[in-house]
């Protein structure tokens, strides 16, 4: 395992998240493409990541929600999925990836939360009249930055060594068959993009849309086959 | 006295405005980091810098591609010498309605409207690295044109941000976003069901149940995230525990 690359990447995308520059290096999308590629995996990187998006799209970092830290638990749970050996992979695995990145999500917004009140005492309880004007601000600031690199990048390491032993351990052990792997992912995830409308205001405002949109999609399917 | 190079310090400091983000002040500290280097131009006297820094450090809040509009609306009025209780009262007025707009805008707008078009591209069979670009070229192109807007109108306008920012048709923008999201919403189901979210095909069975699902999905909305946890972790212990009693 890549451990270094997964904490660069679990820490970048810890960053992205709210600290630095938004570019949605976060997106698990995104996240899980790149930790895919660090594995020579991006295929099912991109996947597992598409999953997880579909999932998150509709949490909104609006008012008083807590908002999971998706971008590194999708690094963890990616990298966790790499170090199934090949042979071992089974449906059941990616689905049991799906579903651990769900979980990790919580414990990497449970930190966020832990985080921000780290922030507050530092930023609160450093007297700032002390030397250079302005110095001793631009150093809190920088070091809350640093701080929630180091965060997401330990995470993303504890998550991917723990999901990694989960996941070996249920290797080979999914009885169910592919076709239901694959079916109950896929029906997990139609359920979460129907939920997406309301995020644009919902069956109300938006029937048209979505139904001209469900029009465009179904030709697109027949230009594909 | 605020020119293009001191502008854009201050363009490139936004980026990190949430850097130290904090239940007490928010974003304050981030908007007097990012605000420093006009104030280190305008407060010579270090005592009065300091004084600048403390008030601009105190609660704030904002959505952070739309602070700009702030940060160069103050920058603008400290370069012009507007007295300290003007410009408190002036953020204060500000904060509340540039975070519901961007919020709007933003994570209710372009973003979920760019990561459906990159998924309905990754499921239409665009290999990996097209989505990745794409998404990202189209995402930070909106993104980055939002803030320069943002910092210049602030810049600009001064006090008189507020009627810019109304005048700029931001409530019109959003709406068209939105109908585009509904719009990818609705192709994505297609491909989502048909094509199958997993690694292998799917099934006739598991894409009716799928286009069942996203019904149910359109109908109950974010509700649904919580029962649908829960089927698939039913599903994938039915899966081990087999295993285990054969």
């Amino acid at each position: 395992m890549n451990w270094l690359g997964v904490g660069v990447l679990g820490g970048v995308a810890g960053l992205d998240a709210t600290s630095f520059a938004q570019v949605m290096l976060s997106r698990p999308l995104v996240a899980g493409i790149l930790t895919g590629l660090l594995f020579g995996h991006p295929r099912e990187g991109a996947m597992i990541g598409a999953v997880l998006e579909i999932f998150d799209l509709g949490i909104l970092p609006v008012g008083a929600t807590r908002y999971p830290d998706a971008g590194t638990a999708t690094v963890a749970a990616v990298a966790a999925y790499s170090t199934v050996p090949l042979h071992a992979l089974d449906p059941g695995v990616l689905l049991l990836a799906v579903l651990f990145g769900l979980a990790w999500e919580s414990v990497t917004g449970t930190s966020t939360v832990l985080l921000r009140r780290v922030n507050e005492r530092l930023v609160l309880g450093t007297p700032r009249w002390r030397g250079n004007p302005g110095r001793t601000l631009e150093r809190q600031h920088l070091l809350s930055m640093v701080l929630d690199f180091l965060r997401a990048a330990a995470l993303a390491v504890t998550g991917a060594a723990v999901g990694g032993v989960l996941l070996r351990l249920a290797a080979g052990r999914w009885v169910l068959g592919a076709e239901i792997a694959t079916a109950g992912l896929t029906v997990a995830a139609a359920a979460m993009a129907g939920a997406l409308l309301g995020v644009f205001g919902g069956w109300r405002e938006r029937r048209r849309a979505l139904g001209i949109g469900v029009l465009g999609g179904s030709l697109l399917l027949l230009l594909l086959r | 006295m605020i020119g293009p190079f001191l502008r854009l310090r201050v363009f490139l400091r936004s980026f990190a405005i949430q850097g130290s983000w904090n239940y007490r002040t928010l974003l304050g500290t981030g908007f007097a980091f990012a605000l420093l280097p006009v104030l280190r131009v305008v407060y010579r006297e270090r005592t009065a810098l300091h004084a600048a820094v403390d008030r601009h450090a105190s609660l704030f809040n904002s959505h952070p591609y739309l602070a700009g509009i702030a940060l160069g609306a103050v920058a603008r009025l400290e370069a012009d010498g507007a007295p300290p209780e003007l410009i408190e009262r002036f953020k204060a007025a500000l904060r509340g309605s540039l975070g519901q707009l961007g919020d709007r805008l933003v994570w209710a707008g372009w973003r979920p409207a760019c990561v459906l078009l990159a998924l309905a591209l990754l499921l239409a069979g665009l290999p990996w690295w097209g989505v990745l670009a794409v998404f990202l070229l189209v995402y930070n192109a909106g993104h980055i044109a939002l803030r320069w807007w943002a910092l210049r109108t602030g810049f600009e306008s001064g006090r008189q941000v507020a009627e810019r920012v109304r005048a700029a048709g931001l409530d019109a923008l959003r709406e068209r976003i939105a109908t585009a999201g509904a719009l990818g919403t609705g192709v994505l189901l297609p491909l989502l069901v048909v094509r199958g979210a997993g690694m292998e095909p799917v099934t006739l069975w598991g894409s009716l149940l799928a286009a069942s699902a996203a019904a149910l999905g359109v109908l109950f909305g974010a509700r649904i995230r919580t029962p649908v946890i829960g089927g698939l972790t039913a599903l994938i212990a039915l899966g081990f525990l087999l295993k285990v009693t054969q």
